[in-house]
This record gives C-alpha cells, structure tokens and sequence, in this order.
C-alpha cells in the first residue's frame, strides 16, 4: 500500500527561524492522525508541506508515492485538488455566497471557462452536492453572503470547499481555535466521521491534546520542529505531555 | 543619570507637514499670490451680481430679442444637449471600461510575482510589465480638454471625437485605480484556491477579483459622473453638448439660459447619482 503522505529527513528553514528540522512522517491512506504542539512548534508548517505549499529546505515530501519537487505543474494540480485543505483563517471570499465559496473547492477540475461558469451560474447538482453535506450543517444559508454568517458556520463552510474537492486527504489546521469547546468537540468529531465514511486521509493539527487524545487512535507531537512522540495516545506518559507543553525555558533551545 | 541631549529630529510625519508648508509658499511667491486682488473690480460686482441674480430665476425661453424662426424651444434644446452629454459620457465610459478594466487586471502585481515557474521569463515579463505601466501613465497624464485638441486636429468635430477624446485619459486612471484595487485585496483566498488546485487565473478570478470588484464598482460610479462633466465641458469645442450652449448664452449675456443649462447639469449628476446609489444598494444587499 503507498503512503498517502511520506516525509523523508525534511528540514525547511526560513530565514531567521528553523520550522521543521529532519522530520520523518508517513501517513498510510484512511489513517487519522492528530499533530499537537504548543504554537510555533511547526505544525501548519508540516501541513502545508503535505499539500505544496511550503516546500521543504531539504528532504522529500511524497504524494501518493510520488515526490512533490518532480512534479509538472499540471501534476501538481492534481495532486492539490485532491487534498482538502482547511485554513486556520479559513480563507474564504467574504462578499460571495456560501455556495459560490463552496463549489470553488472544485476549481483544480474546471477549466478556465468551466471555473467561470460554476462562479456566475453554479451547476445544479452542485447545489444538491452541497444540500447533501447536511451534517456540515449550511443548507439554510446557502445563497447568504459569507461575511453574514458566524465564525462557527464560516468554519462549515470552508470545511464543506474542502470536501467539495472530492479529496482523498484532509488536512484541517487548527479547525477549532476560533470555536467554543462544545461545539469544537462537535466540529472534530464530524471531521473523524466524515473522513471514515469516505475513507479520507486525515491530518489535523491541534491545540487541544484532549481532543487529539479522546479522537485519534495516532498523536504525533511537535516541538521546536521535531518529532517528540508518534503514538497511540493510550501509550502516552503524562510526563511526556507535560514536556511537549512546557513553556520556553532559558538554554531551551541551545 | 546622563541628561538627555535635546533632539531636533521631526520625524517622517514631520516631514510630510514641512514639505506640503515648504510647496505652499514656493507656489504662492511664483505665482505672486495678493489676496487684495481677490476683491472684485467695480464692473466685477455688477456682472457677480446680475449673473447670481439669476439663478433663482433661469430662463424658460430665450433671451434673444429675435429667435429665428424654426428654433427649438429652449426647455427642448436644453434636454436635447443634456441626451447628447449623457450619451458622450456613456459611450466614453463603456470604451474606459472595457479598455481600462483590461489594462488594470493585466497591470495588477498579482500576475507578475516571480513564481518559481515564472524565473525563466522573468526578464521579458519586466519589459512588458514597464511598458503596460509607461502606456497607462501616458494615457491618464494628459487630460481629455488635450486628447480633443488632439483628435480634433485629426478627425474633425464629430461625437466620435468627444467619444475618444474622454475615453482615453479614463481608460488610463481607470486601469491605474483598478489595478491599485486589485493589489489592495488580500490575497489569502486567492493563495487557499491556489492550494487546492486552482489555475493562477482562477485563483484570481474567483478567490482575489471579488474582493476588490465593490470598490471598482463605487469608483467606475464615481468616474462616470466625472465623465458626465468632461462631456459637457467638452461642449466648448462645438460638440452639441451642455457646454456649448452654456459659453454661447455666456458669451451673449443670457445668464438666465446659463442657469437653465447649468440646472440641468445638475439634474443629470444627481439623477446618476440617485441611481449609482441604488445600484450599488442592490449589489452589496
């Protein structure tokens, strides 16, 4: 079976920060696994490796078995539109509607013309599509202006554009930072649901360990851009947690 | 404790002030500005006072002793000048639009950041990109009362003229203004479709354009009550427009049939403006 995600010895360093340092990950297909960290510990960064958007200093990211950095860029595409992507800002276009925001998670397989034609008059089987995504819980405001809704509902919208890619993997970067405890409870356990159903990859990063822990049969921990722990979260010490979590000392770094 | 050394350092907002103040007073000892000379001559307070005079009662016929016989009402011909103004304006505006909001979106910074497929044609994309810059700054550098002289000179007095001659410094401003818009957006969604699959031009039209399309929409508005009053000062050069008839009536100390021009002047912008503002209304709701 190949890898859906595979980091070899990857190092990406900006230039007055080092963000991940000879991370080696793999992520076998319909896998859940939670990235937890304290901020600053590199996991966006991680993520956004796992689709192209960053690009490592040294290593290799593979896709699917195949490496990112020898990609054509039509191949890129590709291999983007298939992975989900939802932003901690969430990145959606304020003054369009819902369902304009949505069905743009299906622009890696339009082609120009077909990308303007799902913008002005958006198909309608992608409005029964996006009726379908019930649970993520948006019908009633599909034609509502996006910048009308709650953070809540803007947090399901962008979740709903990224399941409308169709997507072999998800990737949601700290999906409930912006939410209240109950209902990011209810938004992570949608997103282990719904990646199950469809047998989606999925890679979270995470603030919040309870969650990682009551969610995930797998916790991989960050800090200072390497791996401390990749587990089982049953196997977890608290000691270890503790360290993960411990505040910037003096000579931490050294 | 070291006493602190007094500092003269005025800061960059200082600056600013200085210079603006600096500009001010080299301008007015050139120019040789007196406000005395604000204070209008004898002969002045008459004309200021019997022009002003009429503007709580314009004229609704002629005030030539003898009107040929054949001549339209005045009420008719001012209506017919206001249709001519507003059809300048609207012709040049749709050109403006077309010309410049191409321009604009070709001239935003989106298009032209080194990416790293882009390196291997980064050197002719410079060139293009100066030349497209230099070409919009020519276009908007010289104003539509020049490109008339201009075009007059070459294609003679015909509303086409009038047509180019204002299209073509709105085109400029217009892809300027637009461009400026399009780089003030935030990028984030545009980058978020970027990462999802989308084609740069998709990323574009659909995750950067939609943020920055109300303002274009509030400015283009905005330039085409502008253009409303170039199309009527145009009139100074014979097109039929409001302009011709107000310097005519002027010219012959008719200062009722100035003030009846110039009300419909004002009617037409506050009509565009009326509905600009219900336009507008109807796209943000």
């Amino acid at each position: 079976m190949t890898a859906t995600f595979q980091l070899r010895r990857v190092t990406v360093s900006y230039p007055d920060i080092r963000a991940l340092a000879a991370v080696d990950l793999q992520v076998d297909p319909g896998e859940a696994v939670a990235i937890v960290g304290p901020s600053g510990a590199g996991k966006t960064t991680l993520l956004r490796l796992l689709n192209g958007s960053a690009r490592p200093t040294s290593g290799t990211v593979a896709v699917g078995g195949e490496r990112l950095s020898e990609m054509s860029p039509r191949r890129l595409r590709e291999a983007r539109a298939s992975i989900g992507f939802v932003h901690q800002d969430l990145r959606l276009v304020p003054n369009l509607r819902v369902l304009q925001n949505v069905t743009a998670g299906q622009l890696g397989r339009l082609s120009t013309l077909g990308a303007v034609r799902a913008l002005v008059w958006p198909p309608r089987d992608a409005v029964r599509q996006v009726h379908e995504m019930e649970r993520v819980g948006i019908p009633e405001k599909l034609f509502a202006s996006t910048d009308r809704l709650s953070g809540g509902q803007r947090q399901r919208v962008a979740v709903a554009r990224a399941l409308f890619q169709q997507p072999v993997a998800l990737l949601p970067d700290e999906p409930v930072s912006s939410v209240d405890p109950a209902r990011a409870r209810d938004l992570v356990q949608l997103l282990v649901e719904i990646s199950a159903e469809r047998g989606l990859t999925l890679c979270v990063s995470l603030h919040n360990l309870e969650l990682a822990r009551d969610y995930f049969p797998r916790v991989v921990g960050l800090r200072h851009g390497r791996i401390a722990f990749d587990r089982p979260p049953s196997t977890l010490a608290q000691g270890e947690i503790d360290a993960l979590f411990r505040l910037e000392t003096a000579g931490d770094r050294a | 404790m070291t006493a602190k050394t007094p500092s003269f350092s005025i800061g960059p907002r200082g600056w600013v002030l200085l210079s603006l103040l600096a500009s001010a007073v080299w301008a007015s000892v050139t120019l040789d500005l007196d406000v005395r000379r604000l204070v209008p001559t004898e002969g002045g307070w008459s004309v200021a006072a019997e022009f002003l005079a009429r503007a709580v009662s314009p004229a609704l016929t002629y005030e030539a002793a003898v009107v040929p016989a054949g001549t339209q009402p005045l009420l008719v011909k001012a209506t017919e000048a206001a249709r001519m103004t507003l059809a300048i304006a609207a012709a040049a505006m749709s050109l403006a639009l077309v010309a410049g909001g191409t321009l604009g979106l070709c001239a935003s910074t989106f298009w032209w950041r080194g990416t790293v497929r882009g390196v291997r044609r980064r050197f002719p994309f410079v060139v293009a990109y100066a030349g497209l810059r230099i070409l919009i700054a020519v276009m908007r550098s010289v104003h539509e009362l020049f490109w008339a002289v201009l075009l007059l000179a070459v294609f003679g007095l015909g509303n086409l003229t009038a047509v180019v001659a204002i299209a073509i410094p709105y085109t400029g401003v217009l892809a300027k203004v637009f461009s400026e818009l399009i780089d003030e957006a935030p990028r984030d969604a545009g980058d978020a479709l970027d990462g999802l699959g989308a084609s740069r031009f998709q990323a574009f039209i659909f995750g950067v354009l939609p943020r920055a399309l109300p303002d274009m929409g509030a400015y283009a508005f905005y330039r085409f009550e502008c253009a409303l009053r170039s199309s009527a000062i145009l009139g100074f050069f014979g097109f039929p427009t409001l302009g011709y008839y107000v310097t005519a009536s002027f010219e012959n100390l008719h200062y009722g049939e100035v003030w009846s021009y110039l009300y419909v002047l004002f009617v037409l912008i506050a009509l565009v403006d009326w509905w600009s503002g219900q336009l507008r209304r109807r796209l943000v709701a």
